[in-house]
Parts: structure tokens; sequence; C-alpha cells
């Protein structure tokens, strides 16, 4: 089977679930035997980023440049994808599902009159064909989708299903290979303008590898700095449970949850929450997750990795001071 | 703020696609047809029907057990035991007293509680699929818009204001905002269901209730999957006592499904005593008899929902015609609370109202006394029959499980005269014993998460689910009231009687604050029926919200 990692970079900086998309495809790729793993970086001036790739267990990286793609745009994307998908012929197309991708891809798809199983959480390796999972229902079902029809298929991961620190390192480097696109102005619709940040520091709690989490039994407002220093110390980012930010105390943009984000970071340390469904479902993907909480039959127990039946109030600081000594 | 909105006219406007709605509509339509093809004058379109669902498909927000008497489906659909999703038809009956730990089947079922003949069905399934013949029938069905505000024309109602849309948690508007649409019909049939936001405020305005106020009762129900063999399909049981004393109208039951599944819930008055009484732990504690638990070991909950249900009978039926509007369904309080049977009545007045409906177009003559007709034939229909034969059940149960089976005893073999009659009864609100130096509240129920759930996780498994940014759509006329008499007098029974922990009464400094989580609301009504101060207003969030029971 030959497969195609489409990686996805922002002004010359990886978006690290590209590494759980090639680590996704290098499984897929040991399990049908005969298959061939290739892998787009695509933008401009990213030539450093495609030897970065290079250095993983990869039969060949495309390097696809253009000044039209500097700045991403969804035509831009999808007009020059779909030559390098009608060029090299994959069998599969592996993307991150992340927000450009959701843009893009279904418009790329569409362009090659072909399908697009999104947002899936795994896959089986059958004999024939490749089965890929998804969830339905908020994460109460689990779905198996296959593609009928020839290739090109596409196919998205959600962040978190696949560990980017797995990849594979290749014995030696892969070649970069340009691939010219021809892109005209006139093609892309769009302008796209500044980024847009939130009125203070935009925080994309989606993005942090580490989350300092707290809920309901931080009791008072004055007692979160107390988190937050914990977070900065181990290098993370504050979040919340929905009570937090119901009461106003942290913005709305640091709640996780059902009705708020859905985060899988490296380490998930979950401060006096009790762990309600409706807060799991939100970051059960965490690869590990510590949690701590007076009541010894509290939910979040049932998810954590490591769990303590403690005083938030005596752990934090004692946990800030072993950071602060290092 | 004065906003212009869009105006729509229509012939007839009904809000609620559930089962009485939709066999409004699609008998509505064939009668028009009929007409058409007849030659009558002047000719009628199905076009100018117009059928509103606040929930976000068709079905999203019905729930019921459902055991259904199929009399009036087979009016309505001759061929339904072919085409409606009818899940099993019933094939064993059964009736258990509980105690604590033990179950005590009745040697013969009562015979309201027979259900030889009748399905086992999902509501929710049965009106997905009344639902398409509807839209088949070419009448429109408008899901996700709610009726907000009736139109009033004089003594007349003249249609509905549907709810604004893209308003943020102050009121004001968002970039998305889209004011309610205008919708003037010539007749308006209110179909909400049980406690209807539209019906509540026509029938109080216009003292429109009855010989008794319409009374209620919560059903808090989960679909579970089982291992294979625990339970066979068409299996039907029905329980009284345990958990509830014998001072509370109510009981649970248990129904096999096809595929492993089973249906089980407790309903109860909600005009208990005890303002501290929760109905969902009552529910989660049903479970753990071994009668119940013996069925679910090793099952998984599927679904969970929450609704109530119009229980007090033919004295509470309220005045269901006005110039330009006729009530029907649970809205008109149209239910067999003996046989909790409300499904079939629902279906029969839509096509009642129908009937009236074509007759009064027909004759260009919309007012009160035109559409009285609808009132006559109901009550020369066998929903007239049925309902007046168990007249008095529910008020009977005033003054306990005991003296409520005497009476019923008495009324069965004299036609529901019994023993008072007309049995006058006050509204449930009314019922409550002031907690008066009662101890401390009791700690809040938690559940073990296998068998028994806590409030919060259930809700989960309604899939309901709100556009964050709105206004609250539960009214509190007065939270002083809550604070400051409330918490004294009957210690904050929203809390308990929730069944989706909307209301919370959360420490502050100083004191206390009611908290409302309205996101989490199931659409129940049970917060404005059981207020003991009537200061809850519910009212249609944003069009689309609310749970999702598929299945259910």
């Amino acid at each position: 089977m030959k497969i195609l990692v489409i990686t996805e970079q922002r002004d010359g900086k990886w978006n690290p679930v590209s590494s759980e998309t090639l680590l996704a495809a290098q499984q897929i790729a040991a399990a049908q035997p005969g298959s061939r793993v290739a892998a787009v970086v695509i933008g401009k001036g990213v030539h450093g980023l495609a030897e970065e790739v290079a250095a993983n267990q990869l039969a060949e990286i495309l390097l696809v440049e253009h000044d039209l793609l500097d700045k991403y745009t969804p035509d831009g994307y999808a007009i020059a994808l779909k030559q390098v998908v009608t060029q090299t012929q994959p069998d599969l197309v592996l993307l991150p599902h992340t927000y450009q991708v959701r843009d893009y891809a279904p418009k790329l798809a569409a362009s090659l009159g072909k399908g697009m199983i999104a947002d899936c959480v795994g896959y089986r390796a059958e004999k024939e064909r490749v089965i890929f999972v998804r969830q339905m229902f908020q994460g109460k079902t689990a779905a198996d989708v296959s593609f009928t029809g020839a290739p090109p298929w596409f196919v998205s991961f959600q962040a978190g299903a696949f560990r980017g620190d797995q990849v594979a390192r290749g014995a030696s480097a892969a070649p970069v290979t340009a691939i010219s696109v021809n892109l005209q102005a006139e093609q892309i619709r769009t302008k796209p303008l500044d980024l847009f940040r939130e009125a203070k520091q935009a925080v994309d709690l989606t993005q942090a590898p580490i989350l300092v989490a707290i809920g309901r039994g931080i009791k008072a407002p004055e007692n979160i700095p107390l988190a937050e220093k914990l977070a900065k110390l181990m290098g993370g980012e504050l979040a919340a449970s929905r009570p937090i930010c119901d009461e106003g105390w942290l913005p709305m943009d640091r709640q996780i949850g059902s009705s708020g984000q859905t985060v899988a970071p490296k380490l998930y340390l979950a401060l006096g929450i009790s762990g309600a469904i409706q807060h799991v479902v939100g970051m059960k993907g965490s690869r590990t997750i510590v949690a701590i909480n007076k009541d010894q039959n509290a939910p979040i127990f049932e998810v954590a990795d490591y769990g303590i039946v403690g005083d938030i109030f005596e752990l934090i600081p004692a946990l800030t001071e072993v950071l602060e000594k290092k | 703020m004065s906003i212009e909105r869009e105006r729509l006219d229509a012939d007839v406007l009904i809000v609620g696609a559930g089962p009485a709605g939709l066999a409004c509509a699609l008998h509505l339509a064939r009668l028009i047809r009929q007409h058409n093809e007849s030659g009558g004058k002047p000719e009628l379109s199905t076009e100018g029907i117009y059928v509103l669902e606040k929930g976000r498909d068709i079905g999203a927000h019905q729930l019921s057990g459902a055991v259904l008497d199929p009399r009036a489906l087979a009016e309505l659909v001759p061929d339904f035991a072919k085409t409606a999703p009818l899940d099993t038809p019933v094939n064993d009956d059964a009736a258990y007293f509980l105690t604590a730990s033990r179950a005590w089947k009745l040697p013969i079922t009562p015979p309201p509680l027979r259900n030889h003949g009748n399905y086992i069905v999902s509501v929710s399934k049965l009106a997905k699929w009344l639902g398409g013949l509807v839209e088949q029938a070419g009448v429109n069905v408008f899901t996700q818009f709610a009726g907000a505000q009736l139109i009033h024309e004089g003594e007349a109602v003249a249609g509905v204001i549907t709810e604004d849309k893209g308003r943020d948690k102050d009121g004001k508007p968002k970039d998305n905002f889209t004011p309610g649409y205008e919708l003037r019909a010539k007749i308006t049939v209110l179909a909400e269901g049980p406690r209807g936001s539209l019906t509540k405020h026509l029938v109080a305005d216009r003292h429109l209730d009855g010989l008794n106020p319409q009374v209620y009762s919560i059903g808090v129900k989960e679909l579970w999957e089982v291992p294979p063999g625990r339970i066979t399909p068409g299996w039907v049981a029905h329980t009284l006592g345990w958990p509830l004393n014998s001072s509370m109208y109510g009981g649970g039951w248990v129904y096999g499904m096809r595929e492993n599944r089973v249906s089980l819930g407790l309903v109860t008055g909600l005009e208990y005593h005890n303002p501290r009484f929760d109905p969902h732990e009552a529910f989660q504690l049903f479970k753990t008899h071994p009668f119940v638990r013996r069925i679910l070991e090793g099952g998984k909950l599927v679904r969970y929902g929450a609704k109530t249900i119009p229980v007090g009978g033919w004295y509470s039926i309220p005045r269901t015609y006005l110039g330009g509007c006729l009530i029907i369904g649970d809205s008109a309080s149209l239910l067999n609370s003996q046989r909790l049977k409300g499904i079939h009545m629902a279906i029969k007045s839509g096509m009642l109202a129908a009937e009236t409906i074509v007759d009064a177009l027909r004759a260009g003559d919309t007012s009160g006394t035109k559409l009285s007709a609808f009132r006559h034939k109901v009550d020369e229909s066998w929903i007239g029959s049925e309902l007046r034969s168990v007249r008095n059940f529910h008020q009977s149960f005033q003054h306990g499980l005991w003296l409520g089976l005497a009476h019923t005893a008495v009324q069965f073999v004299t036609g529901g005269r019994g023993l008072v009659d007309p049995m006058r009864m006050k509204a449930g609100h009314e019922q409550y014993h002031m907690l008066d130096g009662a101890g401390p509240a009791p700690p809040r129920f938690q559940g073990d998460g296998v068998l028994t759930f806590d409030r919060l996780t259930d809700v989960y498994h309604s899939g309901t689910r709100h556009e964050e940014d709105q206004p609250c759509h539960l009214h509190v006329l007065d939270t002083n009231i809550c604070v400051n008499r409330c918490i004294i007098e009957y210690g904050n029974p929203c809390q308990y009687f929730c069944p989706a922990a909307v209301y919370e009464m959360v420490e502050e400094k100083g004191g206390r604050r009611l908290k409302i989580n309205f996101s989490n609301c199931v659409h129940c009504k049970t917060c404005d029926i059981a207020d003991p101060y009537q200061i809850i207003d519910w009212v249609p969030p944003e069009g689309g919200g609310g749970p999702n029971y598929e299945g259910m």
C-alpha cells in the first residue's frame, strides 16, 4: 500500500500532531507488507523542516513549495495537493485532524471525486483492507468505517489517537524530492489576514504538552494563583473544569470537557476535579493522567494513571517546593 | 426594543410534532385532499399547514415507556402493524407490589394493567415515522423552531411568534441574530405535550382550567442493554410500593424489548408532601431492588431521560377551544392515568381536531363556537368514554395508596362514579409540607457508576445540549424568594425534583445563591410544575437545543 502523509506547519513551526500521523502511517504500513510511506511538507521556505522529517523511517519526503503557499489558504493547499496526489497516486492519504485540515481536506477529496473518513481514533488492518474507527454520539459509540471504491482514500486522525514521540527513526535520512505545482493567484479566492488572537494572550490548550487543571476543589478564586504557579513551573498551561468557568473564575477558553475543549496532552494533572463524565470525555485521551482529590470515590480515579487521595492545598505547595529546588 | 419580524401566513399552525400534532397534520392533509377531490369549495391546500417542533429532529424530545394501545393508530394508519416501528407485541403482563427486599406478584393482573393486543414502542421512533408520513403528505415540519409567544387578536388566537435566535447570555443580539417569525394562522393547534409553555399561559390568562387544575407526574426513565437471555421481548411488568411510600402516587415499570433492550423507569406524582423527595434518586434505588437488579446486572446504560405526564384525567381537561385555537393531546390532559396510556388519545385527539378544522375552514368560521365541536367530538368518542370511566381515579390517591385503591375498587363497579363524584383536587405544588424544623438535608445520592448513577452522569446520557451563549430559558421571577423564604420553608426543592441537576444552591460569601445550569435541561417541565411558589417559568430555549431521545 502506498501511503502519503500530509504534515502541517505554520510559519516554520511544526504542528506536533503531524508526528502522530507519521506514526499511524508507519504502523499501517507495517501491517501491510510491501507498503511505502512518503510524507509531504508543504509551504514556502520549509526545506529545513523537510530535512527534519527525513530523519524518520520514511521512503521519501515530498517538498511542495510555492510562493502562493507561504500563508495557508484552503484553495492553495487543495489545488497544490490535488496535483501531488494525482502525480504520486497513493492509495491512502493520511492527515492530522487539525482545524486547517478540516478546512481544506474535504475540498481536496471532493476535487478528486473521493470521500473522506475524518477524525478517526484508530484503525484495524485486515487482510484485504484497512478499517478506520471513528467515534459517534460524543464518544459513546465507535463506528468501523471502510472505503468502497478505488483509491486514493483520505483519512484524518484525531489529535491524541497516536503517540507522536514513538515515530520510528530511519537508519538513514530519506531522500527529499521537490515537487513543483502550478498555482495561479486568480485560483486563490481568499486572502489570509493576520492570525486572530483572543484579546489577551491566546491559549490553545490543545497544543500544550502539559496541563494543570483545577476543579471545584480549588474552592475560591484566590487559590487559583497557586495552581497557576505550579503549571508554569511544570512548563504547562492552566485549564479548568466547567464549574470554574461558569463562576467566571477563569475564562471559557480554559474549559475542558464536552462543552469546552478536547485535549490530549502528554501530562494532565487534575486537581480537585471529581471526574464527571462531561469533563472526562474532554481529557481521557491524555497520555498520562494524574489526579489529586480528597474523595477516594471520585470517578476521576477511574481514568487516572496515578492518583493521590489527598488535600490539594497540601500537595500543590509540596509539588511547587520540589520543582522550585530544581 | 422593537424588532421587525418577518411575517408568514398559514391556514393551520400546529405547535409540536409529537403523536398528537403529527396525527392532526396527517389526518388534516388527507381530509383536505378528499375535500378537494370531491370538488369541495373553497379549495383548501396542504401548503398552508405548518408544524413547529423545537427539537433538533422529530422525535428528539419524545419520551415515554411505552406500551401503546393501537386503536387510534389503526384508525390513522390502517396498515400500521406492517409499517409502524413497533418494537414488540406484549406477550406477558404482570403487576408486582415491592417491599424493600421482596416482590409480591399480584395473582391477578388488574384489568387496567392488562396489555394483550398492545405493543411496546419507542414513542421517539413512532414520532419519527409519523413525521415521515406527514412530510410525504406535503406538510412542512419546521424542526428547531419553538413557539415562543401567542399572537392574540381580540379574544381570538391569531398565531404564534417563534423564538428569537442568536441572542447572547445577556439577551443582546449576536452576529447571527434572527428575530422570531410572526406566523399568523387561521387556526393554531397547541400540541406541546405536558405543561406546554404556550398552553400554560393561555389556560391561566383565559381561565380555561377544568373543574380541577391540571396535575402531573414525573417519569424518570433509562434504556438499558442487558446480557442475552436476561429478558423476554414483550414482557411487561408494573410495580407499586417500594421505593415510594404509601402516601405517594406512582409506580415503576420494566418492559422487555427486542435485541436485549430493557425500558425501565419510575413515575412519581408531583404532589408528594416531602419537599426533599428526589424522584431521580428514587428511580436509582428502584434499580437496586433484587427484582430489577437481577435483570440489569452486567448490562449497560444506553440512554436516560425524564418527562412529565398529565395525570389529572377527565375533570382536569381544560377548555380545549378558543377563537382560532385548539388544545390537543397531553397539553389538554387527555391521558388515562389508570392504564398509564396517553399516546392513543393524543393520536385520536389530533384526528378529531383535524376534522373540526376542515369543517371550520370550509365554513370560513374559526370562532370559538365553531371550534367547540372539537370538545363534543372528544366527549362522544372513545376518549370520552374511556376517560369518564376513570374520572376520579387520580384524585382518590390524595390520601394515600390504600384509600386510593379502595376508592378505585368502588369506581370500577360504578362506571367511574365511586364514592365521591366529582372528586376535587388541589394543584400538586400546593401539597408540600413545610420543613418546620426538620433536620438537616440528607446527603445527595452518588450512585455506584455501574447500576446506579448520579444525576450528571445520567444527564450526559440524555444527549442534551444547548447553545451555551444564550439567555437562560428558566425564568425565576424573584430569586430573593429562593434565598430568603424557600430555603427555610421548603429547603429549595428545585435541587431535588429536577432530574437534570439544573438547579443548585451554591454557597457564597454571606449566604447562598441559586445557580441555574440551564444547558443540562431535558425539557421535562417538572420545575415549572412543582415549584412551591410557582415563580419558575419554563420558556423554550433556542430551537434545536434539548435532549436527544433516540430510541426512547
